[in-house]
């Protein structure tokens, strides 16, 4: 039997078409994003730095994350012109700390909103107000805000640096934000030590995240939601390395070997859906838990031993990766230096080709920009949904589709599917 | 109106950028206090969007966030009858966002097909034509947060609101990005920033800064309560204007060295009059830095 769900609350909506056995249990899970937007055409014909205003505008939970990768694009295609690109360490600085921002407003925003409501709706019970939650997470959009202006949609970088040019008085105020971000993961998000979350028995917790974990306990999907094990970390920020990983090998990521896959891509009624994102011609998971297992992030062999590659490592990895971005962000503001330029101008170039890499909330994000005689030929975007959630087959099922199979039911299906921290918005450019 | 404001949040071609600024709210649990979202696309609320799509619910707040195109469907059912089926059983609709108000960047996808629900760029549109009475335009990529927690509060005290020829409230659009930017000296002295990444200079000559012709209050309030574009060195785009975007984000356009378009409402005779003055000075302390490296 064949059910189609909407799926709401993620950033737009999805459908899944579950294929259930007379029990209920999920068989199989095809996903559809709709709603193609178009939006690197619109780049086409325009001033390579227009760029740095679009792209971020794709998404306005992760529109930084495209920010930095569109810089990225650009700044690698002029030194594949042979243009020397020098960035000084402060605005290497600014940029890394301004990107741990964003996800670490998105990880605590879905802990509440994404995570918290679906726990509650599963148990048939009132859902922990998000009003606490949502207050921090926007004390990490103004510790962003401090240097990039503004967030949501700050154009801050550009190649060769950064626009703003603070001073100590932004510094002292991203300290005390940081601070306060620190003591509500510590006191009520999880009341442990930051430091050493998922280091033991996630049980343990306490605080709004041992609640949560509580109810996905009861409800035996701890372990549930297993995917193909195979990681892709394609992006090298500071708060993690890149690298791709299977049942215990390791490689380094060869960024040729990234391919948008349209076969089973197709327009019906008029729709077009998502494109997916392969890596060597397989589906791989990209994301938090990806990138702990890939820099073998302290805590992560833990999880993986208590309760495989499943539910609660994915969750696990997300939360205790909001303690890996305090910590990079801490260490930002403690080592930058002020007197460095924010921006040393770049030459000029009219033709290139770059490709800029990220590790955005949900995983690697890439752009890919071609310039002709000044102009924007061709932009791509892969963004780190099309790694997840793709539309697979029944022999080759997409990442969330293999993680769905099995369920139980629909409603834990539904719960996996989310766990990958799904948005809709950035599938569907 | 009611104590308590009954509001449909719902979304048309939109990078949910104005939802996500909007949470940004410092006061947002004393809003919610005063408002009830009966659905709202991230936080929590009695009405799915399915639920809002078969039941199409009376409020008395529609907001529309996103860029509009009649056969665009949500939970199944196209964008004019989602709208106009909610739009007839509310009492005010804001256009929230760039896109909801002129098409903004998503109509960039498809323009010929793809418009705001008030304007389409500067052309109003049949809806407000139909729902004109009922129509408060915010526009901004993405509005601040506190430019709709004032409308929504306006609205919850029955406030009239006195709107400027968009539709816009002035009390939010009168001003110009211009104004209380910190980079005002500069251009009163014509003294320009040589590059991005510092405090000092105007970025009005050669960054393409378009705050002199913009109307927004980015810098009376404050971004995340802190700073805005200008503020962080960053040219202001435009955003809350019908003409966005441009082309060219980070260039001023000349024509014979002067900048193409005029701060706004200033004649090119009396801009030349004052910028030869101004220009005629060296004025030391405006050339050099403002303050040491380590400051």
């Amino acid at each position: 039997m064949i059910t189609h769900e909407l799926i709401e609350r993620i950033e737009g909506e999805a459908r899944i078409d579950f294929q259930c056995d007379r029990h209920g249990g999920v068989e199989d899970a095809i996903i559809r994003f709709e709603h193609f937007r178009g939006m690197e055409r619109v780049l086409e014909g325009r001033d390579p730095l227009d760029a740095l205003v679009i792209t971020p505008r794709v998404c306005g939970i992760c529109g930084h994350s495209h920010l930095m990768a569109a810089v990225r694009a650009l700044e690698s295609g002029l030194r594949n012109a042979g243009v020397c690109v020098e960035l000084s360490s402060k605005a290497v600085a600014l940029r890394a700390l301004t990107l741990a921002s964003e996800l670490l407003q998105n990880h605590i925003k879905w802990v509440y909103l994404v995570l918290g409501y679906q726990c509650a709706k599963m148990e048939g019970k009132g859902a922990i107000s998000p009003l606490r939650g949502l207050e921090i997470a926007s004390k990490a959009n103004t510790l962003s805000a401090l240097f990039s202006g503004q967030w949501p949609h700050s154009s801050y970088a550009l190649p060769g640096g950064v626009t703003c040019d603070p001073t100590r008085l932004e510094i002292i105020h991203a300290h005390r934000l940081l601070d306060e971000i620190e003591r509500f993961a510590h006191t009520q998000l999880w009341n442990g030590e930051v430091e050493h979350f998922g280091c033991e028995d996630l049980s343990l917790y306490s605080g709004d995240v041992g609640t949560m974990i509580g109810v996905l306990e009861r409800l035996e999907l701890s372990n549930k939601g297993i995917a193909h094990g195979r990681y892709l970390v394609a992006g090298e920020d500071g708060f993690s390395a890149s690298g791709w990983y299977e049942k215990g090998e390791r490689r380094c990521v060869d960024s040729a070997l990234i391919q948008e896959d349209d076969r089973h891509t197709f327009m019906r009624g008029g729709k077009t859906y998502a494109k997916n994102a392969l890596y060597d011609g397989e589906f791989c998971e990209t994301g938090p838990l990806a990138r702990a297992i890939v820099s073998n992030r302290s805590g992560i062999e833990n999880l993986i031993r208590d309760y495989g590659e499943g539910v609660l490592s994915r969750v696990g990895a997300r939360l205790g990766e909001i303690g890996v971005l305090i910590r990079e962000i801490r260490h930002r503001l403690d080592t930058i230096d002020l007197a460095e330029p924010s921006y040393i101008s770049p030459q000029r170039a009219g033709s290139y080709e770059g490709i800029g890499i990220v590790e955005a909330p949900r995983g690697s994000l890439i752009h890919k920009v071609r310039v002709r005689e000044g102009k924007i030929e061709r932009y791509e975007i892969i963004t780190p949904t099309q790694w997840n959630l793709g539309i697979g087959s029944a022999a080759t099922p997409s990442v969330a589709q293999q993680a769905m199979r099995g369920s139980q039911s629909i409603s834990h299906a539904e719960l996996i599917f989310r766990t990958f921290d799904v948005c809709s918005v950035c599938t569907t450019h | 109106m009611n104590s308590v404001v009954r509001i449909v949040w719902i979304c048309g071609i939109t990078c949910n950028g104005n939802t996500h600024s909007f949470l940004n709210h410092p006061a947002l649990e004393y809003l919610l206090a005063k408002i009830h979202f009966i659905h709202h696309p991230v936080l929590p609320s009695p009405l799915s969007l399915q639920e809002v799509v078969s039941t199409l619910p009376e409020s008395d707040i529609l907001i529309f966030e996103g860029a509009y195109r009649p056969d665009f469907e949500r939970a199944g059912m196209a964008m004019e009858d989602l709208f106009t089926g909610l739009a007839d059983k509310t009492g005010m609709i804001i256009a929230l966002g760039s896109c909801a108000s002129f098409g903004g960047m998503m109509k960039q996808c498809r323009p010929e097909e793809i418009s705001g629900i008030a304007f389409d760029r500067e052309t109003p549109t049949p809806l407000l034509k139909r729902y004109r009475e009922k129509m408060v335009v915010l526009s901004g990529c993405p509005i601040h947060p506190e430019w709709l927690a004032f409308v929504l509060q306006m609205a919850a005290n029955g406030t009239p609101m006195p709107l400027d020829t968009w539709y816009r409230p002035q009390a939010l659009y009168a001003y110009l990005v211009h104004q209380g930017c910190l980079r005002g000296e500069y251009f009163e002295w014509k003294v320009d920033a040589h590059d991005f990444g510092r405090k000092e200079g105007c970025l009005f000559y050669v960054q393409g800064c378009q705050g002199p012709m913009t109307h927004a209050s980015c810098n009376k309030i404050l971004w995340n309560t802190v700073s805005s574009k200008t503020r962080a060195g960053m040219p202001c785009i435009g955003c809350t204007e019908p003409t966005f975007p441009k082309e060219r984000l980070f260039s001023t356009q000349t024509y014979m060295s002067i900048p193409a378009e005029m701060p706004l409402g200033i004649p090119k005779r009396s801009y030349l009059a004052l910028a030869g003055a101004a220009k005629s000075f060296r004025i030391k302390r405006l050339e050099e830095r403002m303050m040491d490296d380590h400051a």
